[in-house]
């Protein structure tokens, strides 16, 4: 049938079987918006207050369904403003397509209003990128993305669009996409390699990461851990890909892990590491990370072995695949000597909490009271910082998928626009954003979508005035020399929320915690509860960036 | 061990693909010193021969990079010891009527033909493997080398192999 460039690429959308985007209109992009319009039955378009909103919100969407997310920018402004989003999903491998205007073709490379080369700017953040200037390449380019998005290790893709092209008629001829199937890239004998190793350890310990959620591996990686009695330590992006209340399960490994986990990975002999990039936040030091340890890989990207750190065994393919094989090949084992030795660092936590106060709550204490009013299926949400790292080492999660956070870019801001995506893909769940002051002052606008599609989002600011995280470096490594990291900003953010048309609330110390937040779950209303904490609280314990736990920091003033 | 390795590329001839390849050096610190490209001699495609110095395990990260990259088709090391590897050279030198002759001799060892003669200078053309280029380089740069221009390597896999197979 014949079909303009804008109602073909609502063909192959829906083709794809994506029945929500996220974005917002502009003059390059009036022709799609015109087509949104006569598909809005089958297509629901998600209105950001900014792109950059938008770009986390399609994020958010992926994370927690699988599915690609998609989000549609006009060209110039629109599309930069995505650019941030679209870094933080490649640096989490997540699935996005983001399809963005431009200029007619007629317009382009003369500097035109509105105006810029996405693709030469996305090219180091994206999987690969496109400039489709004729609309006879339009369907095949928009079902080489999505598959690209989709396969192989997972990530974002961008297509530009010159707006004659989106207005331009040509034969649509649908398409059924084919499935992706993955291959195993490792032979037998390396499965067998492999098992060896493992077979021989007396101290094995899994490490895990995101690719574990991203393959949804987790009932493999779990048969492995349980046949082999093995503990699991995660990455922050792996969390959920394990449940957090296996008796296996020993918490996050680096910077902020627990002195168990850098305990573990210095003492142990056989490293089994799935969907997990060794990055520096977790192996600090990349010469001492697993020094008395035979290391394995089991990852879909070839370019990841001995990218950080000196790999003896790889595994390559679907996680799924690899992990069941290898749970195949490996006889069972019991190890525990091994399992007690962890469980006995475990209890020396060696971290102090700071005293309770009238004037201030206390993270742990906000984090642990929302943990017993969520269920194991409400999706958690961060932004960057402190918060994000008490979440991290307190919030026990049992599912994948239930778990938002910028983990590679460290986005401040991510957290709001990715809880609107979460909320929009999850009707019925509840979602609860964690979020610092500083880096909800960054895109706090997208309450505006929170209200507009009622969203039952719970904002919980930890409050703390001052930019926390930064403020913590500047204790310990530049002699609480506070540069630009107390703002003196006076905002009111339970007012603030009012003024959007959300619900505002505030928590000023411990014994207020339970009662508003009871309140504040009691209905599915956005809420945003502006929780006051200490300027001094640290995230601990802290192995110093380029060491290990021989120089974990427990204690500070 | 540090070495320098010479890389065949098999990629598709797309706008960008350039980019693509040469932003990842930067992105990545990849340490190149010799990039060409021309038509592949299978349609739709081109060839890229890139000189890469770093140590095996950086070497290995540079193919599995570039095998990332979409529209990078093949990406294989071509060793020394298996492989063909020539380039161009053009080489103006600073000379007068005193050692003229010298040059001539010099430059002959090295099959190097004289293509044009200046007021105060002569220029040579030259092929042969790197090393070869390197060494006629080294031989004349004592008499003073006012300009050169090297075309990069051409390098082709002994036998029947192909980077396409």
């Amino acid at each position: 049938m014949q079909l303009n460039g804008s109602e073909i690429i609502a063909e192959c959308l829906l083709e794809q079987g994506v029945d929500t985007v996220f974005g917002y209109p502009g003059g390059a992009v009036l022709n799609i918006y015109d087509a949104l319009y006569k598909y809005s039955d089958r297509i629901t378009h998600i209105l950001s207050a900014h792109e950059q909103g938008a770009a986390h919100a399609a994020d958010g969407y992926a994370r927690t369904t699988g599915k690609c997310g998609v989000v549609i920018a006009t060209s110039g402004p629109g599309a930069t403003n995505l650019v941030t989003g679209i870094a933080t999903a490649y640096m989490d491998s997540i699935p996005m397509v983001a399809i963005t205007g431009n200029v007619s073709n007629d317009l382009l490379a003369r500097d035109s209003f509105q105006e810029v080369d996405i693709c030469g700017i996305t090219m180091p953040v994206t999987k690969h990128n496109f400039i489709v200037k004729d609309v006879k390449d339009l369907a095949n380019v928009i079902r080489k993305a999505f598959r690209i998005a989709m396969s192989g290790r997972k990530g974002p893709v961008l297509i530009d669009i010159p707006k004659d092209v989106t207005g331009a008629v040509c034969e649509y001829i649908p398409e059924t996409p084919k499935a992706i199937c993955s291959e195993l890239l490792s032979a037998q004998e390396d499965f067998e390699a492999a098992a060896k190793a493992i077979n021989e350890a007396k101290r094995p310990m899994i490490y895990m990461g995101g690719g574990v959620v991203s393959a949804d591996a987790e009932s493999q990686l779990l048969a492995l851990a349980e046949k082999i009695d093995c503990p699991v330590a995660t990455s922050i992006m792996g969390l959920g890909g394990f449940p957090s209340s296996h008796r296996l399960f020993i918490g996050t490994i680096g910077m902020h892990g627990g002195y168990e986990t850098g305990k573990a990975t210095d003492n142990c002999d056989v490293i089994i590491t799935a969907g997990a990039r060794f990055s520096d936040r977790v192996a600090g030091d990349r010469e001492k990370f697993g020094k008395e340890a035979t290391i394995i890989q089991l990852d879909i990207d070839k370019a990841e072995i001995n990218k950080n750190v000196k790999i003896n065994y790889s595994l390559l393919g679907d996680l799924k695949d690899t992990l069941s094989k290898l749970t195949e090949t490996v006889s069972p084992a019991k190890h525990d000597e091994w399992t007690t030795q962890v469980a006995e660092w475990a209890k020396h936590s060696g971290v102090t909490e700071t005293p309770s106060s009238e004037n201030y709550a206390h993270p742990y204490h906000i984090i642990e009271a929302v943990n017993k009013l969520t269920n194991d299926d409400d999706i958690i949400v961060t932004d960057v910082g402190q918060h994000q790292m008490w979440v991290s080492q307190k919030y026990r999660f049992e599912k994948p998928r239930k778990w938002c956070t910028s983990g590679g870019l460290g986005t401040m801001g991510y957290g709001l626009g990715a809880a609107v995506g979460s909320a929009v893909a999850n009707p019925g769940k509840r979602v609860v954003l964690f979020t610092g002051d500083g880096s909800f002052h960054m895109n706090l606008n997208e309450l505006a979508t929170v209200r507009s599609y009622d969203l039952p989002i719970v904002v919980v600011v930890l409050n703390n005035t001052v930019l926390g995280m930064v403020r913590q470096w500047q204790k310990l490594f530049y002699g609480r020399r506070f540069s630009q990291t107390d703002p003196h900003r006076k905002t009111d953010f339970a007012a603030l929320a009012e003024a959007f048309g959300v619900k505002g609330m505030r928590i000023n110390n411990d014994s207020d915690a339970e009662e508003v937040l009871k309140e504040a779950f009691a209905s599915t209303e956005p809420v945003v509860i502006d929780c006051r904490i200490s300027p001094d609280e640290n995230v601990l314990p802290m192995i110093p960036p380029g060491k290990t736990v021989d120089d974990m920091i427990t204690e500070m003033e | 061990m540090e070495n320098k390795q010479i890389i065949g590329l098999l990629v598709h001839n797309h706008p960008g693909v350039l980019l693509r390849v040469t932003s990842l050096f930067t992105r990545r610190g990849f340490n190149i010193d010799s990039l060409t490209v021309s038509p592949a001699g299978i349609d739709g495609y081109s060839r890229m021969t890139i000189r890469i110095h770093g140590d095996d395990s950086q070497v290995e990260q540079f193919i599995n990079q570039m095998l990332k990259i979409v529209d990078v088709k093949k990406a294989e090391v071509l060793p020394e010891s298996t492989s063909v590897a020539m380039e161009l050279i053009l080489i103006k030198v600073s000379s007068d009527s005193d050692n003229k002759n010298d040059i001539i001799a010099v430059t002959s060892a090295y099959h190097a033909s004289l293509v044009n003669i200046g007021e105060h200078s002569l220029t040579f053309r030259a092929s042969g493997t790197p090393s070869q280029i390197d060494t006629l380089i080294s031989q004349l740069s004592s008499y003073g080398i006012l300009e050169m221009a090297r075309t990069g390597i051409a390098a082709l896999q002994n036998g029947d192999s192909t980077l396409a197979h």
